[in-house]
């Protein structure tokens, strides 16, 4: 009985195998570049390959759309050179720990792709002398002032905090200012200038002036002056330690100035709000006072891997960081483009243009070894927001937390020199 | 009849997997997958072998089950154990072999200037691959292979609208087509001069490159043969300066440092202070959850004990936290107590910061567990309620034992008995419920201005996800280690509950 | 009257108490996903404005083939119910009934390993699966065979454990007394066990059902492809974005997801209580 099984088996199982011979897939050599991005630029990166596929010749364009910022980054967190990407699509903050598990390959711009891009746009995306991207578009946040509101934009924080103290209980104000994109604690670094931190003043390309960096007694008195209430200690409404519902109550006209990110400034000219763009008034001009940083393309060491590494920096110059790609993608994304070239054309809107120049004239690059750095117990990303939190809310002493977040800082400068 | 077509039916079903897994091993094999290839190899065996002899009958019904635990269960795990023991990190993520690799790619740096030209790649004469190289600014056109470099007179080159030469004697460009389907001459250096050579930086431009470190495979030292720097192998990933070994060169690799991880949860003083405060709470968290828990559903359960008035809305209401997809209630919690302007501080006309203190935070955390948990214990009280004979609650009656005792007495303990094992399971649920810290809280508040480093309301695995995927700089070798830890930790205490409560008498 | 007051009052009191708990925050969904604006944040009890520009935007909007995304979590949920408990059912009776070797020892592993935090293991089963795509891509990664059998690993052990303890309450006579009339453990298992578990059985794959449906951690990482995605999985890109989170729709998706699992489980709620605690009270 059971040979008689195993015979019926054996049969079948030997025709498995033969058809699965026929079956195996070849080898081919791979003329595909991928190109991971996450869920708003994947579906116009799409869009624009679609209409136009030719960018570099030899080679067609495959971009991958994951459902989230968040998904794309946990992703490239396991990707290794089996499936990975050939280029992907994100913030600057990517860079030093990408680079430096060996996940990105280096690039080299020709004089004329470097000069399309301001040099801090480039030590945005450079590791250890090493650039490994291009500069996509900028990442910025600028302050506007609600028209249905205010007439006339304010000249100094005070001005603001002014404003907000007569009129708050007659328009029953929600706060003063508040951040709708980019958290309180990227969206809120102009804060910290406005009222004389300067947590990061740069003296020149990625050196950080650490001597005149965060001033905490300035700042503290200005966050009593301003900020405090001096009868609780606490917030005096002004500016809000965060606002979840700050575009709503923007839009409902329950809050006067705002603090946008530049991806979202469509929204806000839909609902008839005019793009008076400006810094948080009171913060210097010039170089080094808010961030400005910039999304790039990345390259890759899969690509190597996959046999399509010349195809994917070729990608990189021909689309990503040329006038021409920008320009078509930017007119959809929405968001400023970060070549000169592209900025200059006609078909980008004035507030892509407005936040663009913001971002190049105040511009602090975003360097990963200093604001991802933890030496002094915290990175800027946890320590600033407690901040908030600390003095806001529970009440204690602003120049005494000041100080405590200066020394955090200044250590985890300290110890990034050695990484730039 | 019936066993014939059992017969036919299973050996069918048998043949047609046995089919897809040889097809799989056959195209594992073939892409050098090797251990899956063996895996699946191995499954197909077993497979033919179990259900066509009756070596073993239990096998009959455990082999799809095990076959697909130990693919996706105990080979994850077996992973998390072993890279508890090495150096695996931001910096350290790749093999040793890619690594060194890359250190060496990267040795390789542009000259002073970061001189491009434009190329034009093909091949020369005698059909090696060449490219034709114009220095437009100095007006100087010449084709390089890798040993020679021969200058084209302007004159007998063509030039295309840019002024980048396309055609030169000796020289046939390649189209588009055939450099995207082989990409070996991306991988030359084209001859420039004296160290310096050019490399492909795209499909039409080279920059100009000198090879600074240089490899020596016998010795293990990697050289700047400008400066005369010697790195090495230092062991734990990375290839050191001789003389300074602070200075590594990056990337790093995977390398094993066998307890390194585990010793540094008692030693590293960064590591263990904020591990011990998690630990407490997540201890205290996942206690005070079963209790809670199965507090209020035992509650609910006496009350509901009797055919009351509207039981059944009663009761389909109070399931609909359990029905609800949680990741999306914990979300609304989350924003019911959000900071300024969630739905409980405009109802309570307060101003309370609730998820920005650690006290509020957690309690708030105990809250929300307490209502996704409770209808579960409902619904287990209320059947286990029933199968407690009645008799034996109303001989107590008739002894005179008022309610209350009847409950301390004799019910409660009886629920305990019969309930311990669940209880138990709920516990270990709780210790490591990540997704609850994840989306309601984050782990948060984080008093970091303070130096704390996890947040108030981190539990032991959502600080494990912090270190291993939060922040920019990941720590998978610490994690792992915390993870078995963690293991021991629920496992010990799983397995003495379940020896008190002589459920495993039962196993045997 | 007196004595309906004291014998009933309290349960009513308790029980419209807890109801008010339950329903508190899912009234608060219902709101904020008929608001126009993204946020999760409802300043009161009473709508201020009812709108359905949520649902519309759900079903009109190409960045949302909502349905479609309905239609992959249903087969991927159910495709991992019921072959998670049809797999699962046969260990499970193998454990309950049959007596054998290293059983105690395979109980007390079943139960060890589920304790294993599996959150890193996310990264070894991404690994692997990726090896698996470069040889079979429709289960590698990035397909949804593939997470099905990802899914269908993972759910095994708790699968097993659970319905052990419901195979434990069948009272034993009945298979004995299949044995005793000549039959296998296969023919048992078959012909008597599985029509007589077929509740327990239900129940089981219910809950599998809604586990699956609600996983979005590893399936983010598989269901790449717009049209492939899940609900859970899809919802993800109005609240995980580089700096923006649109609650709105998330909100309204979510309802809409829900509604279906919530009748499901009031209709066999009976059936539910009467499977969980089967399991339960035999120990």
């Amino acid at each position: 009985m059971i040979s008689k099984r195993f015979g019926f088996a054996g049969v079948i199982a030997a025709a498995a195998l033969a058809v699965s011979t026929l079956v195996v897939p070849t080898a081919s050599a791979t003329t595909e570049i991928v190109v991971w991005a996450d869920e708003t630029r994947g579906p116009n990166l799409t869009k624009v390959i679609a209409a136009k596929g030719d960018w570099v010749p030899g080679y067609t364009i495959k971009i991958v759309t994951f459902s989230s910022y968040s998904a794309l980054g946990a992703a490239l967190d396991k990707a290794t050179g089996t499936t990975g990407p050939d280029i992907f699509v994100g913030g600057n903050d990517w860079v030093v720990a990408s680079a430096k598990s060996g996940k990105l390959a280096p690039v080299t711009l020709t004089a004329s792709q470097k000069a399309q891009f301001t040099s801090s746009q480039l030590y945005d995306l450079t590791y250890a002398g090493k650039l490994y991207g291009v500069p996509l578009d900028i990442n910025n946040v600028g302050m506007i002032y609600n028209t249905k509101l205010v007439t006339t934009a304010p000249k100094s924080f005070g001005d603001m905090v002014d404003f907000y103290k007569a009129n708050k209980t007659k328009l029953s104000l929600k706060n003063g200012l508040c951040v709708t994109g980019g958290g309180m604690s990227w969206g809120a670094l102009s804060v910290f200038s406005a009222l004389g931190a300067d947590p990061y003043l740069m003296t020149g390309r990625g050196k950080v002036d650490t001597a005149r960096g965060f001033n905490p007694t300035t700042f503290g008195t200005n966050m009593k002056k301003y900020l405090i209430d001096p009868a609780t200690g606490k917030s005096n409404g002004f500016w809000a330690s965060s606002n979840t519902t700050c575009n709503d109550d923007f839009y409902s006209g329950k809050v006067p100035y705002s603090i946008i990110g530049n991806w979202e400034w469509k929204t806000y000219v839909d609902k008839g709000f005019a793009m008076n763009l400006q810094p948080v008034p009171s913060v210097k001009g010039g170089y080094g006072h808010m961030f400005g940083s910039v999304s790039g393309a990345f390259l890759t060491s899969f690509a190597d891997k996959h046999g399509v590494a010349v195809g994917a920096k070729s990608l990189l110059v021909n689309f990503f960081a040329s006038t021409a790609g920008q320009v078509a993608y930017e007119k959809i994304e929405g968001r400023p483009p970060a070549a000169k070239g592209a900025q200059a054309d006609p078909t980008v809107s004035d507030a892509q243009k407005g936040f663009g120049v913001a971002a190049s004239q105040a511009g602090i690059p975003q360097i990963g070894a200093i604001l991802d750095n933890k030496a002094g117990g915290s990175n800027y990303w946890d320590s600033s927001s407690d901040y908030w939190t600390q003095t806001l809310i529970n009440g204690k002493d602003a120049t005494v937390e000041a100080r405590k977040l200066a020394a955090i800082w200044r250590a985890n400068v300290t110890a990034a020199q050695s990484l730039l | 009849m019936r066993g014939k077509f059992a017969l036919i039916a299973k050996i069918v079903f048998l043949g047609f997997t046995t089919a897809i897994l040889a097809l799989l091993t056959e195209s594992a094999f073939a892409q050098k997958q090797y251990v899956i290839g063996g895996f699946i190899l191995v499954a197909a065996l077993a497979l033919n072998i179990v259900y066509l002899t009756s070596i073993s009958v239990p096998f009959k019904f455990f082999l799809p089950g095990i076959l697909f635990f130990i693919a996706f269960v105990i080979a994850p795990i077996f992973f998390t154990v072993q890279m508890s023991g090495f150096k695996y990190q931001t910096g350290n993520y790749i093999d040793k072999a890619t690594a060194l690799e890359q250190v060496i790619s990267l040795g390789a740096q542009p000259d002073a200037q970061g001189t491009t030209f434009d190329i034009t790649v093909g091949r020369n004469s005698s059909n090696e691959f060449a490219i034709l190289v114009s220095d437009i600014a100095n007006n100087k056109y010449f084709v390089s292979t890798p040993t020679q470099r021969v200058d084209v007179p302007a004159a007998s080159a063509t030039f295309n609208e840019y002024g980048v030469a396309i055609k030169a004697p000796n020289f046939n460009a390649m189209s588009a087509d055939a450099l995207a389907a082989n990409d070996a001459y991306s991988k030359i250096r084209y001859k420039y001069e004296g160290d310096y050579y050019i490399a492909i930086e795209s499909q039409n431009a080279g920059g100009v490159f000198r090879q600074e470190l240089t490899y020596s495979a016998k010795t293990g030292v990697l050289t700047n043969i400008f400066t005369g720097a010697t790195y090495v192998d230092n062991h734990r990933g990375n290839f050191a300066k001789v003389g300074d070994p602070t200075v590594l060169l990056s990337p790093g690799w995977r390398a094993p440092i066998w307890f390194e991880n585990y010793s540094r949860l008692v030693t590293d003083q960064k590591v263990r202070t904020p591990l011990i405060r998690v630990f407490l709470w997540t201890f205290f968290f996942a206690l005070f959850s079963v209790l809670s828990t199965f507090a209020l559903g035992l509650i609910l359960a006496m009350s509901l004990n009797r055919p009351i008035r509207g039981r059944r809305i009663y009761r389909s209401i109070l399931i609909l936290p359990y029905a609800m997809p949680s990741v999306m209630s914990i979300l609304i919690w989350a924003g019911m107590f959000d900071s300024d302007f969630g739905a409980v501080n405009s109802i309570l006309h307060t101003n309370i910061h609730w998820l920005q203190n650690p006290s509020l935070a957690r309690s708030i955390v105990l809250l929300v567990n307490l209502w996704l948990g409770f209808p579960y214990f409902y619904l287990i009280c209320s059947g286990s309620l029933q199968a407690i004979p009645n008799e034996l609650l109303e001989a107590a009656a008739i002894d005179g034992a008022n309610p209350r005792q009847v409950f301390r007495k004799i019910t409660l303990p009886l629920l305990l008995q019969i309930l311990s094992p669940l209880l138990i399971a709920s516990f270990a649920f709780n210790f490591n419920n990540f997704n609850l810290i994840y989306l309601l809280t984050g782990g948060g508040p984080t008093q970091t201005l303070n130096g704390e480093i996890a947040g108030a309301t981190d539990i032991l695995i959502s600080y494990t996800y912090k270190i291993a995927f939060g922040t920019n700089f990941q720590d998978f070798g610490l994690a792992s280690a915390i993870s078995v830890i963690i293991f021991l930790i629920v496992a010990s205490i799983s397995m003495y509950g379940l020896r008190r409560s002589k459920v495993m008498e039962s196993f045997g | 009257m007196n004595k309906w007051v004291r014998e009933n009052l309290w349960r009513h009191s308790i029980a419209i108490a807890t109801c008010l708990f339950s329903l508190f925050p899912l009234y608060l969904v219902i709101l904020s996903s008929l608001k126009t604006s993204g946020s999760l944040q409802v300043g009161s009890f009473i709508p201020h404005e009812v709108s359905l520009d949520n649902f519309r935007f759900l079903f009109h909007s190409p960045k949302t083939p909502y349905v479609l995304w309905f239609k992959n979590s249903l087969v991927i949920a159910s495709t991992v119910a019921l072959s998670s408990v049809f797999i699962g059912a046969a260990s499970a009776f193998a454990f309950s009934r049959l007596k054998f070797k290293g059983k105690k020892l395979g109980i007390r592993l079943l139960l060890l390993v589920q304790m294993f935090p599996a959150v890193l293991a996310i990264s070894a089963v991404y690994v692997i699966m990726e090896r698996v795509y470069t040889f079979a891509p429709n289960i590698g990664l990035g397909s949804q065979g593939g997470l099905i059998l990802v899914y269908l690993g993972g759910s095994m052990g708790v699968n097993i454990w659970l319905l052990k303890g419901f195979v434990d309450s069948i009272p034993v006579e009945l298979d004995e007394a299949a044995k005793i009339d000549g039959a296998s453990p296969v023919q048992t298992y078959w012909l008597i066990f599985l029509p007589l578990a077929t509740p327990v059985l239900a129940v089981v794959c219910l809950l599998s059902f809604i586990g699956t449906f609600n996983e979005f951690i590893l399936a983010r990482l598989f269901l790449v492809e717009m049209n492939g995605r899940t609900i859970a999985v899809g919802l993800q890109q109005f609240i995980g974005g580089q700096y923006a989170s649109n609650w709105g729709p998330f909100a309204a998706g979510s309802i809409l997801a829900s509604i279906p699992i919530v009748i499901i489980f009031l209709s066999l709620q009976r059936f539910i209580v009467n499977g969980l605690t089967a399991g339960s009270v035999k120990g």
